[in-house]
């Protein structure tokens, strides 16, 4: 009796254990994520719709899912149940058996004006979760399945992302010729705004996403120029004798902090773009360069080499006296950024091999976590909007990429290589409309 | 003993006949000659007759030089020179007309001529020039230790014969362009390139230069001259180099 108890009680813990699990959906320990097993099934391609189009979204809601590190998206080849069956006819046991916790499955109808029906089941529990209806232009189905993808991760991991809707600028480099380029953020849909074959450098948003600031030694001095996204015009934003480089947008979208050398070397300023109006903010005998300014405006991020070596600090913007180092290991330590939530700074070091790595400061606990390791050289890493994905350059595969990672480091992907080196990416801010 | 003078002053007289009717070999303008026509070989069917007659002036001024007719060879080479120049500027000004069947095709099929290239190595005899005195002396590269801006004790004669030059030239203006390794973040290493560039014109400047003179521009790492990822190629890269303004 006593024995038979027992294991009633043990078989009892196990089940409770098991729907707790099923409960909490994606489990992250230690910064290790408990796999959660997601089925894309291929859309079902109805009326006329383009077959294309539809593998386009369902490889769109994989990716954006794949990122996130929290989803270990199936083999499509190992499905057993067609994409074709109905909504209410699914065979959770077929889904069950090729090892999936979660399902989405959908149709397209229509060629120029869609209708898209998306769905997400929950597969232990047999039950539908969320199921919605988009019907838009065809040159919107993927914003579309963008969207049901982001109520997917907001229910399975409670997080609300938004990097999907974004886009990513860089450089790219082939031989001396350089291109100033923006992509959607998984690398699709290239566009080039310029390019020269007297450098582009440090491509950065303005704060409402409209322009980039870069600089190019166009006039054969390092001058700040603006690219008007809507009017593809180019402006002289600074062009003072020696660089003008690393502009970082203040939330005003008026003001920038750029680093000049006009008065003899690198030091940070704010400019006013539509006053002109120039304040020197640092004052020192060494390098002071690349700012990046926190999201509410009241404090900026550099590197200074006043230590003797690159290190990065942090500086109040209304008391410039208040400046505290946030780097102590290593001795090379660059490139860093302020994440839009304001709670963390990436920046790119060279660890004890002397090889390029990313890290992240969280400011409120001052630990400091690894994103990359003995993957080649990563620099100039970029927070989406989101604060959830970091984009960053890689060669670990050859010549240099775009990849992204999550903020734990856990899954890292190229989303971009072009013909040439890909340099400096930028994420833009959040999408306004 | 005035005998002896007058010996001499026949001797110079007559060795300064005998150079001036020889004279040396037009060597600037046969180089000059022979990469203009080089530079309009693709007007080589657009422009055939021009062209051709290019070639056979040429080849005189080559035959006067065996001959030792210098003056001739000169005249000729400068002959070429124009016409080779001409030929380039109609090839530039049509290309569509100056595109062979071959080129419109792409890189077509062999069509069995044998292309023949001298590869032998360029003539190294040609010594740089470190003088001071000479208008046209070539100027040396500064290197630099990772991360350092101090110019490497042994590049400083560089920096002093370059200050010696543009005393001697005051009429020149110097640009000096900071570069940096491949290593470190991009706009860093334009902040190291700037220090390099800056440290070079301080020594200039404390030599005695007018600070007028020197402008500096730095290209961070964007502009390697070996795009290898090692210590030699770094070395080689990071450096100042003097560029003449005008």
């Amino acid at each position: 009796m006593s024995v038979h108890f027992r294991l009633i009680t043990m078989i009892t813990v196990v089940f409770a254990c098991l729907n707790l699990f099923a409960q909490l959906q994606v489990e992250v320990k230690d910064g290790a994520v408990a796999e959660y097993n997601m089925a894309v099934s291929p859309l079902a391609v109805l009326d006329g719709a383009d077959a294309a189009r539809a593998a386009e979204i369902s490889s769109a809601v994989e990716k954006v899912l794949d990122i996130t590190g929290y989803f270990k998206i199936l083999d499509k080849r190992s499905f057993l149940e067609k994409p074709e069956t109905a909504f209410n006819a699914v065979n959770f046991k077929s889904w069950l058996d090729v090892g999936a916790n979660g399902l989405i499955k959908g149709t397209l109808k229509g060629k120029d004006d869609i209708e898209l029906e998306l769905a997400f089941f929950d597969v232990a529990k047999g039950k539908e979760v969320i199921k919605k209806k988009y019907s838009a232009k065809a040159s919107l189905a993927k914003k579309s399945a963008y969207r049901f993808a982001s109520e997917v991760i907001k229910l399975l991991t409670g997080e609300e992302m938004n990097f999907m809707f974004s886009k990513i600028t860089f450089v790219e480099k082939k031989g001396d010729k350089y291109a100033l380029v923006v992509t959607n953020f998984d690398g699709s849909g290239r566009k080039e705004l310029y390019s020269t074959s007297k450098t582009i450098l440090l491509p950065e948003w303005s704060a409402d996403g409209q322009k980039i600031f870069f600089t190019s030694h166009e006039k054969n001095n390092p001058n700040l120029y603006s690219y008007d996204l809507k009017s593809s015009q180019i402006k002289t934003v600074s062009a003072y004798e020696g660089l003008n480089v690393s502009a970082s947008a203040y939330p005003d979208n008026k003001t920038i902090a750029l680093c000049l050398s006009k008065d003899g070397n690198s030091e940070i300023y704010s400019l006013d773009t539509t006053t002109n109006e120039l304040k020197r903010l640092t004052v020192n005998s060494e390098t002071d360069t690349a700012p990046s300014v926190s999201p509410n405006g009241q404090e900026v991020v550099f590197v200074s080499s006043r230590s003797g070596n690159p290190q990065i600090y942090r500086m109040s913007l209304s008391d410039l006296n208040k400046v505290e180092r946030l780097t102590e290991q290593g001795n090379y330590n660059q490139d860093p950024e302020y994440s839009p939530d304001g709670k963390k700074v990436a920046f790119s070091g060279r660890d004890e091999k002397y090889q390029f790595d990313l890290f992240i400061i969280d400011l409120a606990s001052r630990q400091i976590s690894r994103i990359t390791q003995n993957q080649g050289k990563n620099e100039s890493p970029t927070f989406s909007p989101d604060s959830k994905i970091i984009g960053f350059s890689s060669n670990r595969s050859g010549k240099s990429k775009l990849f992204l990672s999550n903020v734990s480091g856990s899954r890292q992907i190229a989303v971009y290589s072009g013909e040439g080196e890909v340099l400096m990416p930028s994420w833009s801010p959040a999408e306004t409309n | 003993m005035k005998q002896f003078f007058n010996f001499c002053a026949v001797a110079v007289f007559l060795f300064t006949m005998l150079c001036s009717c020889a004279g040396n070999p037009p060597k600037d303008e046969r180089e000059l000659a022979e990469k203009a026509f080089a530079d309009a070989e693709g007007g080589k069917d657009c422009d055939r007759e021009n062209y051709l007659a290019a070639e056979e002036l040429l080849n005189q001024a080559r035959a006067e030089i065996n001959n030792k007719n210098y003056d001739k060879a000169k005249e000729l080479f400068k002959a070429v020179k124009e016409k080779s120049d001409a030929i380039a500027k109609y090839y530039r000004e049509h290309p569509d007309e100056c595109m062979t069947e071959k080129d419109k095709k792409g890189n077509g099929e062999d069509d069995g001529k044998i292309k023949e290239e001298d590869t032998t190595s360029a003539d190294s005899s040609a010594e740089p020039s470190l003088d001071p005195k000479n208008p046209d002396m070539d100027f040396q590269v500064v290197h630099f230790e990772y991360n350092q801006y101090a110019i490497l004790e042994e590049d400083l004669q560089k920096v002093e014969l370059m200050a010696q030059w543009m005393m001697n030239f005051p009429e020149r203006v110097v640009r000096i362009e900071g570069h940096a390794d491949e290593r470190g973040s991009n706009d860093y290493n334009l902040s190291l390139g700037e220090k390099r560039a800056l440290e070079v014109k301080n020594k200039l400047i404390q030599a005695g230069i007018d600070a007028a003179r020197i402008k500096i521009v730095s290209y961070g790492e964007e502009l390697p001259i070996d795009p290898a990822s090692n210590e030699e190629a770094w070395f080689k890269n990071r450096r100042a180099e003097f560029k003449r303004e005008n």
